[in-house]
C-alpha cells in the first residue's frame, strides 16, 4: 500500500495542474489578505467587514481568508480521480494494480497530503502576511500567533478532508467537469439554499460541517460563516470524513467497476 | 513463440485482450493468465506486459516520470525505467513532455511500460499502429527476439502481410468466435494451392482436369479450372501432385508447372467470409471511372 500512495504522490509531483492549485491558493489567501490588511478600518457596520488594524478581530479576518484552500483542496481531490479517466492513465495504473478498491484508498491517501499542502501554501502565504503588516511591536506578533493558532489547525484538518471528498466525487462520477460542477455547485449554491430553507438538513452539508470542525478553536472568534445552527466540532470532522469514504466507497463499487476500454 | 491474434474490425480483438488483462468483466466465463485472473497475480507487472492502444499519458508528464509512477507502484528500480527507454529508442526525450510526442513515440512508450517489469508475457494490440516502416520493422524484430527468450508473445494485428512475417501461431476470431488456432505453417499446409501450368496442349488438359474434378475420380481435384493465357492453364483448390500424375497418364507435354501455397491472407479471407462482422459490410468498390458519389458531376444536368 505504501508503494501505491508514493506513486499516488509521485503523480502529484510530476504534473503542473498541482502546483497551479498551491499557486492559486497562495495567491488567492495573499490577494484577500491584502484587501483586508490595507482597507480604511470602517465604523459601525463596516467595522465587522474591516476591523481596526492589530486588533484580534483583524487578525481574524486576515486568517478567515485561509477558508479558500477548502475549495482548492476539493479541486485537488478531484482532479486526482478525474484526471486518470480523462487522460485515460488509468489504463496503465489499473494494469500496474488491478486491485481498483486499493487504488481509490491510496488516491484518499495521497490527496489527503495534497489537501495538507494546499492548506500549508495558504497558511505560509496568511503568515507572511501578517508579519509584513503588523508592524505594531512584539505584543501584536503575539496577537497574532494566538488567532493563527486557533484558525489553522482548522483549516488544516478541513482541508485534508476536503480532499478526500473530492477524491470521492471523482470516483462517483468519474467525469472531470460534472465532479467539478456539482463539487463547486453544492458548496456555492446548493448549500446556502438548504442552510436557509432546510437548516436541519443544511448544517450537514460539507461546508457546515467544515466551519463545525473549525469552531473547535475558533468559534469564539466567530470565524466561518457565524451560523449559530452547526453540529459540534467532531460530528464536524466525522461527517466531513464520511463524504469522501462513503462517496469513494459508493464510487468503487459503482462507477469504477465498469469496463475500461 | 509469437503468437497472432488476428480478426475483422469488430471482431472482439482489443475485448478479449482487455479481458485477459482485468480492464474488461467478460458477461460471462473468465480469463486467465498463467492460470490465475490478472487481478489474483501477485505482482502483474512482473508477470504480464500489456501494450494497449488506447492506453493514455498525461500530456504535462515526462516520459520518464509517466513511467517512474508505474515502477514506484512495482517497487521498480529507477535504473531500469531508463533502460527501457534506451531500448525502445526514446533515451533522448525522456524528459520531455509526453504531449509533445508523435504517435509512433507514443506507441514505444507504451511498449516501454510494459517491459519495465521484464515480464514472462508480452500482451499487444496492435502495437505496429502509428509506427513508421523502420518502427514497424524494429518492432518485428523486438517481437522475435522477445521470444527467442523463452518467453510469451500474444500480438493482435489486422496488418496480416506484418503479422505473417512476425508470428509462429495464429489465432483468428470472426464475429467474437474463435475460427482457427494453430501453427500457421500448419494452418497453410493443410490449405490447398494455386497449380499453374505451361504446355502446348492447354485445351486437353482443361478437359482432362474439369473431367477429374467432375466425376471426382481423384482427391484434391481442382475446384476451378481455367485458361489464362493460350498455353497456360490454371488449376484452382489442388496440388501438383494430384495434377502431375494426371499429365503424366495422358502424356501430355509439360514446358512448366509451378504452383503458388496459400497466403495469409487467402487463409484469413476464407475463415471470416460470411461471419457477421460485428459491423456492416462494406460494400463494392465504385467502379475507377465513376463520379464520386454526391460529388459536383451528379445530378448537374449538363446543358451548354
Amino acid at each position: 500500500m505504501r508503494r501505491q500512495v508514493n506513486a499516488e504522490l509521485k503523480k502529484f509531483r510530476t504534473i503542473w495542474s498541482t502546483w497551479l492549485i498551491l499557486g492559486i491558493t497562495a495567491f488567492l489567501v495573499g490577494a484577500l489578505t491584502s484587501v483586508i490588511a490595507f482597507a480604511p478600518h470602517g465604523r459601525g457596520r463596516r467595522a465587522v467587514l474591516f476591523p481596526a488594524q492589530g486588533t484580534a478581530r483583524w487578525f481574524d479576518s486576515i486568517f478567515s481568508t485561509l477558508s479558500i484552500s477548502l475549495t482548492l483542496a476539493l479541486v485537488l481531490g478531484i482532479l486526482c480521480m478525474t484526471g486518470e479517466y480523462r487522460h485515460k492513465t488509468i489504463t496503465p495504473t489499473y494494469l500496474a494494480e488491478p486491485r481498483r478498491g486499493r487504488v481509490v484508498i491510496s488516491k484518499l491517501l495521497a490527496s489527503g497530503v495534497g489537501g495538507a499542502a494546499v492548506a500549508v501554501a495558504g497558511g505560509a502565504v496568511a503568515l507572511v502576511f501578517g508579519f509584513g503588516v503588523v508592524g505594531g511591536g512584539i505584543g501584536n506578533v503575539g496577537r497574532m500567533l494566538t488567532e493563527y493558532r486557533h484558525v489553522f489547525p482548522g483549516v488544516l484538518v478541513a482541508a485534508i478532508l476536503y480532499a478526500l471528498y473530492g477524491v470521492g466525487l471523482g470516483a462517483l462520477l468519474k467525469n472531470q467537469v460534472v465532479a467539478i460542477i456539482v463539487g463547486l455547485g453544492v458548496t456555492v449554491i446548493v448549500e446556502p439554499i438548504l442552510v436557509g430553507v432546510v437548516p436541519s438538513v443544511g448544517r450537514w452539508l460539507p461546508g457546515q460541517l467544515a466551519d463545525a470542525l473549525q469552531s473547535v478553536t475558533a468559534s469564539a472568534n466567530g470565524i466561518g460563516s457565524g451560523s449559530t445552527n452547526l453540529v459540534t466540532w467532531w460530528e464536524g470532522g466525522l461527517g466531513l470524513l464520511g463524504y469522501g469514504i462513503v462517496l469513494a466507497a459508493a464510487g468503487a463499487l459503482t462507477t469504477l467497476r465498469t469496463d475500461v476500454t | 513463440m509469437v503468437t497472432g491474434f488476428l480478426g475483422p474490425n469488430g471482431a472482439g480483438k482489443t475485448t478479449t485482450l482487455r479481458m485477459l488483462l482485468g480492464l474488461v468483466a467478460p458477461t460471462s466465463g473468465g480469463a486467465l493468465v498463467n492460470g490465475v485472473a490478472y487481478h489474483d497475480l501477485p505482482d502483474p507487472t512482473r508477470a504480464v506486459g500489456g501494450v494497449l492502444e488506447a492506453s493514455g499519458f498525461h500530456p504535462a508528464r515526462t516520459a520518464r516520470n509517466h513511467l517512474r509512477v508505474v515502477a514506484t507502484v512495482s517497487g521498480i528500480d529507477y535504473g531500469r525505467v531508463d533502460e527501457v527507454l534506451e531500448l525502445v529508442g526514446l533515451g533522448s526525450d525522456r524528459d520531455r513532455k509526453v504531449g509533445g510526442f508523435s504517435l509512433g513515440m507514443r506507441q514505444r512508450l507504451e511498449l516501454a511500460r510494459a517491459l519495465l517489469g521484464d515480464p514472462q508475457v508480452l500482451i499487444l494490440d496492435e502495437p505496429a499502429n502509428g509506427l513508421d516502416p523502420q518502427g514497424i520493422a524494429w518492432m518485428r524484430g523486438f517481437l522475435r527476439w522477445y521470444a527467442t527468450q523463452g518467453r510469451v508473445v500474444l500480438v493482435s494485428s489486422h496488418l496480416l502481410a506484418e503479422a505473417a512475417q512476425t508470428v509462429d501461431r495464429v489465432i483468428i476470431l470472426a464475429g467474437g468466435r474463435l475460427v482457427a488456432d494453430g501453427r500457421l505453417d500448419e494452418l497453410l499446409q493443410g490449405a490447398t494451392t494455386t497449380v499453374r501450368v505451361r504446355t502446348p496442349d492447354a485445351a486437353r488438359l482443361v478437359r482432362v482436369l474439369e473431367q477429374a474434378a467432375a466425376t471426382g475420380s481423384v482427391e484434391h481435384a481442382p475446384t476451378s479450372v481455367r485458361l489464362e493465357d493460350a498455353d497456360v492453364v490454371v488449376a484452382e483448390g489442388t496440388t501438383p501432385e494430384v495434377v502431375g500424375p494426371l499429365i503424366a497418364r495422358e502424356a501430355i507435354v509439360v514446358y512448366e508447372m509451378t504452383s503458388s501455397g496459400e497466403s495469409l491472407e487467402q487463409l484469413f479471407f476464407e475463415l471470416t467470409e460470411g461471419v457477421d462482422r460485428g459491423g456492416r459490410p462494406m460494400g463494392q468498390p465504385p467502379a475507377p471511372n465513376a463520379p464520386f458519389p454526391g460529388g459536383p458531376d451528379e445530378g448537374v444536368a449538363s446543358t451548354p
